[in-house]
């Protein structure tokens, strides 16, 4: 579903991403954690080429990220964005921001685009909130908003960039829990996150990342329990001992 | 003698309200003009394309930094010896539209360049076309900081309308002039045209407050 073949990205001099090599399958579920500044985030970034890759090769869904002529508008249709920081229209109610693009981009009738955002915000358990604008919902309602705003588009992949890392900790959960259902029910997922129980529950790999690279990358009970590399027990004895 | 003077001033009153709508004419179209110009380039502005951002923010430098005088003398007098022929009133149209719509573009360039980058994101990764993300998501926030400062620049450029009168459009400012010779009480006269645009001007300057207020109520 995804492909990662030798990627290299810079920002200026900073190699941010350096010889990537990775797969993700149709329904898997990766988790990819390390510490700030290793380019965890600019690596899901670049799967809908919100940032562009400088070398190698990235293929997502069979359209080639990496050629300037592949049209990204149809790519990103199919694949659902989740901010740290939710970005929420604020000028929009919840239900207008998740049926926004099933309108323009799909191009289904309002009344269908109505039906099937009841639905997914039901699903993230929301039903009610539908009227209400982003400021009067709480963080992990808002997260779940856009979580929502991302599934009404029937998206074949999701790609969550820390999506819990902004919320208050008694908000952490509700958003996980949405995530976790998902996962269940094999929507292929690329996380970005340190919620390592989220990790160990639905995780079918987890990756670290350190200086743009991936020093390692094991399903969950391997990664816990033996970890290979030294680098990867020192920052597990960091994330886990709080 | 005053009183013979007021009396005067009174007989001429519809000479005063034909110039008023000169004045409300040259204004309002190329403030329509100006807007719709305005806002087009300041999109192009907060584009990525070097070429149409270094072109216009220098076209609008040079406009910003040289007196409205100077640059309707160009378009009305230095302009003909390059063959281009305007009468002044369609010559008052063009400076005060390219005057307007340069000042509009800045402010519609920080409107736009006010909405977190954030936005932009989101609405590109649900992909939406260029044009779709500006019409639903920047747009319509953009608009809340352009709105008050764009209908304070209204007044500012109602106000610099009356330097069109140099070239002899007969709005209101040069219809005191004409008067003035008539009726030598400068005062009673140029206070009676500054009353008339005051008269325009006035609830546009309510507008700007009500809106400014408005805007900083409904942010998030």
């Amino acid at each position: 579903m995804i492909r990662f073949k030798n990627v290299h990205k810079w920002f200026g001099k900073i190699h941010v991403l350096n010889d990537i090599q990775l797969e993700v399958g149709a329904g898997e579920v990766l988790v990819v954690c390390g510490p700030s500044g290793s380019g965890k985030s600019t690596l899901i970034r670049c799967i809908n080429r919100l940032e562009p890759i400088q070398k190698g090769e990235l293929i997502v869904d069979g359209m080639e990220v990496h050629d300037h002529k592949t049209n990204m508008r149809k790519l990103r249709a199919e694949i659902g964005f989740v901010f740290q920081q939710f970005n929420l229209y604020p000028h929009m109610t919840a239900l207008e921001n998740v049926t926004l693009a099933p309108m323009k981009v799909r191009k289904i009738s309002k009344k269908e685009a109505i039906s099937a955002g009841m639905e997914v915000m039901e699903k993230v358990g929301l039903g009610d909130k539908i009227d209400a604008y982003p400021a009067q919902l709480s963080g992990g309602q808002q997260q779940r908003v856009a979580i929502a705003r991302g599934l009404c588009m029937r998206p074949r992949i999701m790609l969550f960039d820390e999506p819990t890392s902004a919320l208050d900790p008694e908000m952490i959960n509700e958003v996980l829990e949405v995530m976790k259902a998902l996962a269940r029910e094999g929507m292929t997922m690329v996380v970005v996150t340190h919620e390592m129980g989220f990790a160990k529950e639905v995780a079918h790999r987890v990756a670290i990342m350190d200086v743009g690279q991936v020093i390692e990358i094991a399903p969950p009970h391997e990664f816990f329990s033996n970890p290979k590399s030294e680098r990867t027990r020192l920052f597990l004895s960091k994330i886990l001992s709080h | 003698m005053w009183k013979n003077y007021l009396t005067r001033l009174v007989q001429s009153l519809p000479f005063f309200i034909t110039g008023l709508w000169m004045t409300i004419a040259v204004s309002a179209i190329s403030l329509a003009a100006g807007t719709l110009i305005g806002f087009f380039l300041g999109i192009l502005r907060t584009r990525p394309n070097r070429l149409f951002r270094y072109l216009i923010g220098a076209w609008v430098d040079v406009i910003r930094g040289t007196p409205f005088l100077v640059q309707i003398f160009i378009v009305f007098f230095i302009l003909p010896e390059f063959g281009i022929h305007l009468d002044a009133f369609p010559a008052a149209i063009l400076a005060l539209t390219n005057l307007g719509a340069c000042f509009i573009c800045e402010i519609v360039a920080a409107g736009i360049r006010s909405v977190p980058w954030g936005q932009k994101e989101a609405a590109s990764s649900s992909g939406l076309t260029e044009w779709q993300q500006l019409r639903y998501v920047v747009m319509p926030q953009a608009m809340r900081t352009i709105l008050p400062p764009l209908v304070g620049q209204y007044v500012l450029l109602i106000k610099d309308s009356s330097v069109v009168s140099v070239i002899g459009v007969t709005d209101v400012t040069r219809v005191g002039w004409l008067t003035v010779q008539r009726i030598p009480h400068g005062l009673m006269v140029f206070g009676l045209v500054g009353l008339l645009y005051f008269i325009i001007c006035y609830p546009l300057i309510r507008l700007s407050n009500l809106l400014e207020k408005k805007m900083a109520k409904g942010t998030r």
